[in-house]
């Protein structure tokens, strides 16, 4: 017996294809004349907790400010630090401006960022501030896609999609276009306690103006195995990077690297003079002034995670940090 | 494997090719839906498409003797058999802890000791779904309503039909069976309309209710915030939970009529409905048909007068609200219809004129009672509905509130703006029937909506753990 049988005939199906394609090349071209004739606004891809934080530093990056103490790293850097207590802390001296965003966007990521910093504010900044976690320096390699939007940011264009098929097809059509100008303005919710803490994207972004530059991890540290592994090395690969990042520093500006904290409960007992060595050595390659007096560990009640610190810890690791600044910011 | 992600489209291509194939095979297309909805079902676990197999042939089998067997008492116990054995494997899979951990916190409660024993055991994708079809089947046989098919490859492919598989409409054998056993005829409009179906469906997945997940989950996966957000969160979560298995059904439609088939409409405006027996009407409608058909009637129905239907209606949507999930709130959620339903009907019997009076306060009502009992479904336990309930008398808001709101308004705004229409026109396809012009502008936004937000999140529909 005959299964099926089919009663189209071509033009109904390319009347069909024609119907739902014409209004989607319509738009994609619409995106493209609207990109092209500046009608647009410029791309702003806060489209996630990290974009948003990318996007907010690479802006920050590249406004005039009066910011002569450049906090930089990773996500630690970012977290642990509150630029606005640090200047109260220094007895406004100084007014620090945080620019850490995460591991994945790497020492180039950071030279970068500071490079731009400072072609936009020639001779302002007196000292760069380098805190990564010691995580960060066994070598773990950054994603390019952070670093390409970084510089898609820079130079004003839209970031490129994935090279996957959907991808380009997002691309094809203008929705890269689309997801980086309009998109990225809407508010979208961050994801778990970050959306209870800070809410949407533009809160987080919000949050940043107002507080230079820092964040809050608002998780709290549970101690549990399996979070990680706590033999912290220093990978040989980053000498080169570290020099590559030294060169970003500006002429006459004092470059100092710290190593932010790990928890108690979770660091291995031999972990303070290890930490010693690592920062040593990494301080050797940046050719920088090493804060030996951070405290390499600090109690869980201060941590978010085994990489950040909490509100609670922010504040006191911030006072701890001013403490260790002095002596660096007096000699200078 | 999910119809939101692009190994599905993968595999619907590869299936539209070889279904074009086989069109002058009823056996061989028979052949190709089975062994594509088994691969369907077995892409997500290999391991769990014995159990649809089983039920699949057992059903088959009992309905085979129903037809053989005359004496009434026999073709009853062959009933009870296959009830026994479908519900049983419902039960171990879906049930099975539910019932350990309530037995653990009511003996504890009484301070006697128990020997707790909770298995891992991983709820088989759409189970209630393939088992409720089957189920149907043989008490259509046995009512002698239905004649059992002679036919096994039209019976595995009625059970296992990929479209409907892990999340409905739950078909009855008249419907569903009969177009496993003809030619179908493939015609341009039939294709115009699975495209729609499809885009609309789609659209209403990954736009609107993946979007809207994130906001859900801010409020009800977490301390309770305030009561505006509660309330936002509840509203999010309705039209997150229509868009997801409406979407799902409309989908499971769209792909039905690429390949010929009829599949049967779950959803009709619900949220427009005026009374709550309206809005069963037309929310999950399959699910409510087996009810009513299967359950409700032969508990007695309204044969047995006011008293025994309304007792009938409470039970019916108590296991309804059971049949959703293995947890208090979801037979919390069946209740509080339950008694609704109850009071609907006491209230539009007691006086015609006085429902009439209220019939502008009639949708408002009925929404916020929907409403209401979606925050009951969400909540996860029966504390969290606590919770959440104490939390609507905190009326402070958290500063992202605005944003909130925002956030929903422009995600449910499409959707409310298109079944509008579609409810004020009556026409379920009022897009089709505008100028190509228009209905290619509203199809071709969806479309590029779709491939904006494509696996963006990995949202499973909700549906499928039930």
């Amino acid at each position: 017996m005959k299964s099926h049988e089919y009663e189209v005939n071509r033009s109904d199906l390319v009347r069909l294809a024609a119907r739902v394609a014409v209004p989607m090349i319509l738009v994609a071209a619409l995106m493209r004349l609207g990109a092209m004739t500046g009608l647009w606004p410029s791309p702003w891809p806060a489209l996630d907790l990290e974009r948003t934080i990318i996007t907010h530093q690479a802006y920050a990056s590249r406004e005039p400010n009066d910011s002569d103490l450049v906090l930089t790293g990773d996500s630690s850097c970012l977290m642990d630090v509150s630029a606005i207590k640090l200047r109260q802390q220094l007895g406004g001296r100084y007014r620090p401006l945080n620019l850490g965003t995460f591991m994945y966007v790497g020492f180039n990521g950071y030279a970068s960022i500071l490079a731009r910093y400072n072609d936009v504010n020639p001779g302002r900044v007196r000292v760069v501030v380098l805190l990564v976690h010691p995580e960060m320096l066994r070598g773990i390699e950054p994603v390019s896609s952070y670093l390409l939007l970084l510089s898609d940011l820079y130079a004003g264009t839209d970031p490129s999609g994935p090279s996957s098929v959907h991808g380009q097809l997002c691309g094809l059509l203008g929705l890269n276009i689309f997801e980086s100008r309009f998109l990225g303005r809407f508010p979208l919710p961050l994801p778990g306690q970050y959306g209870r803490f800070y809410g949407f994207n533009l809160d987080l972004y919000n949050y940043m103006e107002r507080t230079r530059g820092s964040a809050v991890d608002p998780h709290q540290f549970v101690p549990a195995p399996g979070q990680g592994n706590a033999e912290y090395r220093l990978s040989p690969t980053l000498e080169s990077v570290c020099l590559a990042f030294r060169s970003a520093i500006p002429a006459g500006a004092k470059l100092l690297v710290g190593l932010t904290p790990v928890p108690e409960s979770f660091a291995a007992p031999n972990y303070p003079g290890k930490a010693r060595q690592i920062l040593h050595q990494c301080g050797q390659w940046l050719q920088a002034d090493c804060l030996t007096n951070l405290p390499p560990t600090l109690p869980d009640a201060l941590f978010a995670s085994t990489t950040h610190l909490n509100q609670q810890g922010c504040e006191t690791y911030t006072a701890i940090l001013a403490e260790c600044l002095e002596p660096h910011l007096q000699a200078k | 494997m999910l119809f939101n992600s692009t190994v599905f489209l993968q595999f619907f291509a590869a299936f539209l090719l070889l279904y074009f194939l086989c069109r002058n095979s009823l056996v061989q297309r028979n052949v190709l839906i089975v062994a594509a909805s088994w691969l369907f079902y077995g892409w997500w676990d290999v391991r769990f498409l014995g159990l649809l197999i089983f039920s699949g042939c057992f059903d088959f089998l009992v309905g085979l003797f129903l037809d053989k067997v005359e004496a009434p008492r026999r073709r009853r116990l062959i009933l009870a058999a296959s009830i026994v054995v479908n519900l049983s494997l419902l039960g171990f899979f879906k049930y099975f802890n539910f019932f350990v951990d309530s037995m653990a916190v009511l003996l504890d409660a009484l301070h006697l000791p128990f020997h707790r024993s909770t298995l891992a055991i991983v709820l088989p994708a759409g189970i209630s779904f393939y088992t409720f079809q089957s189920l149907g089947y043989v008490i259509d046989v046995y009512r002698r309503q239905l004649p059992p098919t002679r036919s096994p490859l039209q019976y595995l492919a009625f059970v296992s039909f990929f479209p409907q598989l892990i999340a409905g409409p739950i078909h009855r054998g008249q419907d569903l069976l009969p177009q496993f056993a003809r030619p179908l005829t493939i015609t341009g409009a039939s294709l115009v309309e699975g495209v729609w179906f499809v885009i609309f469906g789609l659209f209403k997945k990954v736009v609107i209710a993946d979007n809207l997940a994130p906001l859900v989950e801010m409020a009800f996966d977490g301390p309770a915030i305030s009561g505006p957000v509660t309330v936002a969160a509840t509203v999010a979560f309705g039209i997150q939970i229509y868009g997801d298995f409406s979407g799902y059904s409309d989908v499971a439609r769209g792909l039905g009529r690429f390949l010929g088939f009829d599949v049967a409409r779950n959803f009709a405006l619900p949220y427009f409905a005026t009374s709550l027996r309206e809005f069963w009407r037309r929310w999950h409608i399959t699910l409510s048909r087996w009810l009513r058909d299967y359950l409700y009637i032969s508990l007695g129905g309204n044969r047995l007068g006011r008293r025994r239907a309304s007792v009938n209606v409470l039970i019916t949507m108590l296991l309804g609200g059971l049949w959703h999930g293995a947890a208090w709130n979801f037979v919390l959620w069946g209740a509080w219809h339950g008694l609704g339903l109850m009071v609907n009907r006491w209230w539009q019997e007691r006086d015609a004129r006085a429902a009439l009076m209220t019939r502008s306060f009639a949708a408002p009502l009925t929404l916020l009672f929907v409403f209401y009992g979606w925050l009951l479904f969400r909540a996860g336990s029966f504390e969290r509905v606590c919770v959440l309930t104490r939390s609507l008398a905190i009326w402070d808001s958290p500063p992202w509130l605005p944003h909130y709101l925002l956030c929903l308004l422009i995600f449910a705004t499409p959707l409310l703006c298109l079944e509008f229409w579609q409810h004020k026109t009556e026409d379920e396809l009022v897009i089709l029937h505008q100028p190509a012009w228009l209905s290619g502008i509203v199809q071709g936004l969806m479309l590029l909506g779709i491939i904006l937000f494509w696996e963006k999140r990995a949202v499973p529909f909700i549906y499928f753990q039930f």
